[in-house]
C-alpha cells in the first residue's frame, strides 16, 4: 500500500539518487541535472496531456452535440490526436510578408514557455513539486500575467491589421480579467497565511490540527468567480470571441500555420490545464484524499474541473466583447472587493485558536463552525449580488421595453398621418 | 568563481545591453521589447538578492501591466507605423550622462577618496562621526562584518509593517489614495469627448482666439480697428 | 574586505543600478517622442529599486524598511507610467503629435 501511496516520491527519490551518485564530483552539477530532468518530465506530462485533452474535448463535446465525434483515426479515434500532429507537422510554414521575423517566430514559443512553466510550483504529491516557492500563489498569476505580452508579439509580428486587432482585444480581455483573479485568490491566502501552494495544501489536509474541509466550502463565491475568471483568462469558450473564425478571422493567430500554429493550440491546452490544476489545488484540495493515492486523487479533481470546461464549451453560446467587459467591471469585481472585505471582518471576528484571541481579541471558534460562518457569508454575497444583478437587468429590460413601444407608436402615427 | 557571480554578470549585461536598445533604437515597438527583456532581467536580480516577492511582483506589474500599456500608447499614436526622428541633443545628453555616471561611480563605486572632515564641515551632515574617513566607497564596511541572512518570515513582517501604526501604514494609506487617484484621473484624461464637448472646447477655443487678437490690436501690434466696445470685452469668460 | 554575500560584494549591485539609471537619463533627455522618454523614466526608476533592494539585502534583512520603500516606488513608478501615457495618448488626439518639444504652450 505504502509503494502505491508514495509512488511518484519513490520514482523521484531513486532518479535523483541515481543522478546524484553519477554526478557525486560536482553537487551544483548534480543539483542541475536532477532539476533538468525533472522540467524535461513535467514538460513531457503536460505534452502528452495536451493530446489526450484535444481527443477528450472534441469527444465530450461531440456528444453533448448529440454527435459521435472523431471515430476513424484507430480504434474509436484514440489515435486522432496522433494523425492532428502528422497534419501540423507537414503542413507549410508559412511567413507573411514584410513581418518582423525575430518577433514572428519567438511569439509561439513564449506562449508555450509560459504556459509550461505553470506546472513548476504544482505539487503532484506529498514532498513531489518541482519547486517550493514561497511566493507560489503569486508566481502563477505572474505567469499568466507574462505569457500576454506574446499574445500582443504574435499579433504585431503578423504584420497583418486583423490580427493586431484581435491580439489588442484579447490581451484587454486578459489584463481584464485577472483582477477578479487576484481578488479571489486573497481569501485562500488569507485564511492559510501563506502563498506558497504546499502550505495551501496541507491547510485544507487534516495534518497539523486542520480540520481537513476543502476551501470550496469556505469561500464557493471565490470558487465560482475563479472559475470564470480562469476559463477567461485562457479564452475558452464562451469566451472565445477573440479567436473564432466566424468573427475575427481567428484573432491574432490567424497568419500562423503549421508548428507554430500548433504551439499556440498546446499553449491554450496547457494553459487551461494549469488552471483547472490550480483550481484544484487552491479550492477542492489538491491531492489530499482517504483512499487512493494522492496523484491519482489530484488528477480526478484536475479532470472534474476540465470536465466542467468542456460541458461549458459545449453548453453555452459565446457573448459578446462589451457583455465580457461589462460583466468583468460592474460585476465580478464589485463582488469580489465586497466579498474580500466581508470575509477578512469574519476572519478576524472569528478566530480558531487560543493564541489569536489573546493577541488581537475575538470570538474563539472551532475550524468547523467558521467554515459554516464563512459558507453562510459568501454564499448570502452571491445571492444577494444576483439577486441585485436580476433587478437591475429587469429595469433596464422594461425601459429598453418602453422605448421600443414608443417607437412603434410613433411609427404607427407617422403611417397613418 | 561561483555560479551567482556568474549569474550576475550575465544578467547585468543583458539588463545594461536591453537598456541601451531600448534608448538608441528608433522603432518603438522594439524598444517595448527590449523594455521587457529589461525588467526579466531585474526580476533575476532581484532573485539573485532572496527577493523573491519582488521579483515577481516586478514581473507581475512591469511585465505584465506597465508594458502593455506602453504597447498600447504606442500602437494609439500610431508609433508602430512611424519611427522615431534623430535627435540632435544626443551628444550634449550623452555628455551630462557621462558625467552623473561618474559622480555616481565615486559615491558608489570602490573608488574611494579620502576627504577631511574636519576642513569641510558640511559633510558632517552627512556622516555620524567627524574623523577624517573615506567618502567615496559606500559600499564599503569594515572587516569582518557578515552580511545577515534573510528571516523566513520576511514577508510575512512585510505585510505587518505596511498596517501597523508605528511603521509604514501613513505612506502605505497615502500610496493606496494616490492609486485611487490615478485610476479615476487616467479614466478622466483618456476619455473619448462626446461631441457636445468636441463643440464646446473648439467655441472655447475660437473666443480665446478672438479675445487674444483683439488684445493685440489694441496694444497695437496688429493691424486694424479695435472692433468691440470697451464694455463687451469683458463678458466672454464666465464658463 | 567588503560586502559580499555568495562571491558578489554590493558594488557590482550599485554600478549595475548607476548605469541603467544613467542609461534611462540619456533616453529622457535625448528623445523626441514622448513614449520613448517615458521608458527612459521607468528604466530610472527601476535602477533605483535594484539600488533599494540592494542595500536592504546587504544592510538590514531583517528590517521591512527597504521593501516598503522598494513597494511604494514600484507602485508610484505604475501609477505614473498610467497617468503619463494617459496624458499622451489626450495629446495626440489634439494636436497629432507626441513631440514633447512641441508642447511648448499652456493650452493644446
Amino acid at each position: 500500500m505504502n509503494v502505491i501511496n508514495d509512488l511518484l516520491k519513490i520514482i523521484s527519490d531513486f532518479v535523483a539518487g541515481i543522478v546524484n551518485s553519477i554526478f557525486s564530483f560536482s553537487p551544483f552539477l548534480a543539483d542541475v541535472v536532477t532539476m533538468g530532468l525533472a522540467a524535461v518530465v513535467l514538460c513531457t506530462f503536460a505534452a502528452l496531456s495536451f493530446m489526450g485533452l484535444t481527443y477528450v474535448e472534441r469527444k465530450v463535446v461531440a456528444r453533448i452535440q448529440d454527435r459521435v465525434g472523431p471515430n476513424q483515426a484507430g480504434p474509436l479515434g484514440l489515435l486522432q490526436p496522433l494523425a492532428d500532429g502528422i497534419k501540423m507537422f507537414t503542413k507549410e510554414d508559412t511567413t507573411p510578408a514584410a513581418a518582423d521575423r525575430w518577433v514572428y517566430n519567438l511569439a509561439p514559443l513564449v506562449i508555450a514557455i509560459f504556459a509550461l512553466t505553470t506546472y513548476a510550483v504544482l505539487p503532484f504529491a506529498p514532498g513531489v513539486v518541482g519547486t517550493n516557492l514561497n511566493v507560489g500563489v503569486f508566481y502563477i498569476i505572474a505567469i499568466g500575467s507574462g505569457s500576454i505580452v506574446a499574445i500582443i508579439m504574435a499579433g504585431w509580428g503578423s504584420n497583418n491589421k486583423y490580427a493586431l486587432l484581435g491580439a489588442f482585444r484579447t490581451v484587454a480581455q486578459l489584463v481584464g480579467y485577472e483582477v477578479p483573479m487576484l481578488l479571489n485568490v486573497l481569501p485562500v491566502v488569507m485564511i492559510t497565511g501563506s502563498m506558497s501552494l504546499t502550505d495551501i495544501i496541507t491547510q485544507q489536509t487534516t495534518l497539523n490540527g486542520n480540520p481537513g474541509i476543502p476551501f470550496i466550502v469556505f469561500f464557493p463565491l471565490s470558487a465560482l468567480v475563479f472559475l470564470i475568471s480562469g476559463i477567461a483568462e485562457t479564452a475558452r469558450s464562451p469566451f472565445d470571441l477573440l479567436e473564432a473564425e466566424s468573427e475575427i478571422v481567428a484573432g491574432f493567430h490567424v497568419e500562423y500555420s503549421g508548428m507554430k500554429f500548433a504551439l499556440f493550440f498546446l499553449g491554450e491546452y496547457v494553459n487551461a490545464l494549469a488552471v483547472a490544476f490550480v483550481f484544484s489545488t487552491f479550492f477542492l484540495g489538491g491531492y489530499a484524499g482517504p483512499v487512493l493515492p494522492p496523484y491519482i486523487w489530484l488528477l480526478l479533481k484536475a479532470a472534474a474541473v476540465f470536465f466542467i470546461f468542456m460541458w461549458l464549451r459545449g453548453t453555452l453560446p459565446r457573448i459578446r466583447v462589451d457583455q465580457m467587459h461589462n460583466m468583468n467591471w460592474k460585476f465580478l469585481v464589485p463582488v469580489s472587493i465586497v466579498h474580500l472585505v466581508v470575509v477578512m471582518a469574519l476572519m478576524k471576528l472569528f478566530v480558531t485558536s487560543p493564541a489569536q484571541v489573546q493577541a488581537n481579541g475575538g470570538i474563539l471558534v472551532t475550524p468547523g463552525v467558521q467554515a459554516a460562518i464563512l459558507f453562510t457569508a459568501s454564499l448570502a454575497i452571491l445571492i444577494g449580488s444576483l439577486l441585485i444583478a436580476a433587478r437591475r437587468a429587469r429595469i433596464m429590460r422594461l425601459q429598453e421595453e418602453a422605448i421600443l413601444e414608443q417607437r412603434r407608436a410613433e411609427n404607427i402615427a407617422a403611417a397613418s398621418a | 568563481m561561483t555560479i551567482q557571480q556568474v549569474l550576475f554578470i550575465v544578467i547585468a549585461l543583458a539588463v545594461l545591453g536591453s537598456a541601451v536598445f531600448v534608448v538608441t533604437t528608433r522603432n518603438l515597438f522594439r524598444a517595448a521589447l527590449m523594455m521587457i527583456a529589461a525588467f526579466f532581467g531585474i526580476a533575476g536580480l532581484f532573485v539573485l538578492l532572496d527577493a523573491g516577492l519582488f521579483a515577481v511582483a516586478q514581473v507581475l506589474i512591469y511585465i505584465g501591466a506597465i508594458s502593455i500599456l506602453v504597447i498600447f500608447a504606442v500602437m494609439l499614436t500610431r508609433g508602430m507605423q512611424g519611427m522615431v526622428p534623430r535627435n540632435s541633443q544626443a551628444t550634449a545628453a550623452a555628455v551630462t550622462v557621462a558625467i552623473v555616471f561618474a559622480v555616481l561611480l565615486l559615491l558608489f563605486g570602490p573608488l574611494r577618496l579620502t576627504i577631511d572632515v574636519a576642513r569641510w564641515p558640511v559633510l558632517s551632515l552627512f556622516a555620524a562621526n567627524t574623523s577624517p574617513r573615506d567618502v567615496g566607497g559606500i559600499a564599503w564596511t569594515p572587516p569582518g562584518q557578515v552580511i545577515p541572512p534573510v528571516p523566513d518570515t520576511y514577508i510575512a513582517d512585510f505585510g505587518r509593517s505596511l498596517v501597523d501604526l508605528n511603521q509604514y501604514l501613513l505612506p502605505f494609506l497615502l500610496i493606496a489614495f494616490l492609486v485611487d487617484v490615478v485610476l479615476a484621473g487616467a479614466i478622466f484624461i483618456a476619455r473619448q469627448r462626446r461631441p457636445a464637448e468636441v463643440a464646446e472646447d473648439r467655441q472655447l477655443q475660437a473666443e480665446e482666439e478672438a479675445e487674444e487678437a483683439e488684445a493685440m490690436r489694441r496694444a497695437g501690434a496688429l493691424p486694424g480697428p479695435a472692433s468691440l466696445p470697451e464694455g463687451a470685452v469683458a463678458s466672454t469668460s464666465d464658463h | 574586505m567588503q560586502n559580499v554575500l555568495n562571491g558578489i560584494p554590493l558594488w557590482w549591485y550599485l554600478v549595475v543600478s548607476s548605469a541603467l539609471f544613467c542609461i534611462g537619463l540619456y533616453g529622457t533627455l535625448a528623445r523626441k517622442n514622448a513614449i520613448a522618454l517615458l521608458m527612459g523614466v521607468e528604466l530610472m526608476l527601476n535602477a533605483a529599486n535594484i539600488n533599494l533592494i540592494a542595500f536592504w539585502r546587504y544592510l538590514a534583512p531583517a528590517s521591512s524598511g527597504g521593501l516598503a520603500f522598494a513597494a511604494f516606488v514600484l507602485v508610484v513608478a505604475a501609477a505614473e507610467a498610467a497617468v503619463g501615457l494617459a496624458l499622451v495618448i489626450s495629446v495626440y488626439r489634439a494636436t497629432r503629435s507626441i513631440d514633447p518639444e512641441k508642447l511648448d504652450k499652456m493650452k493644446l
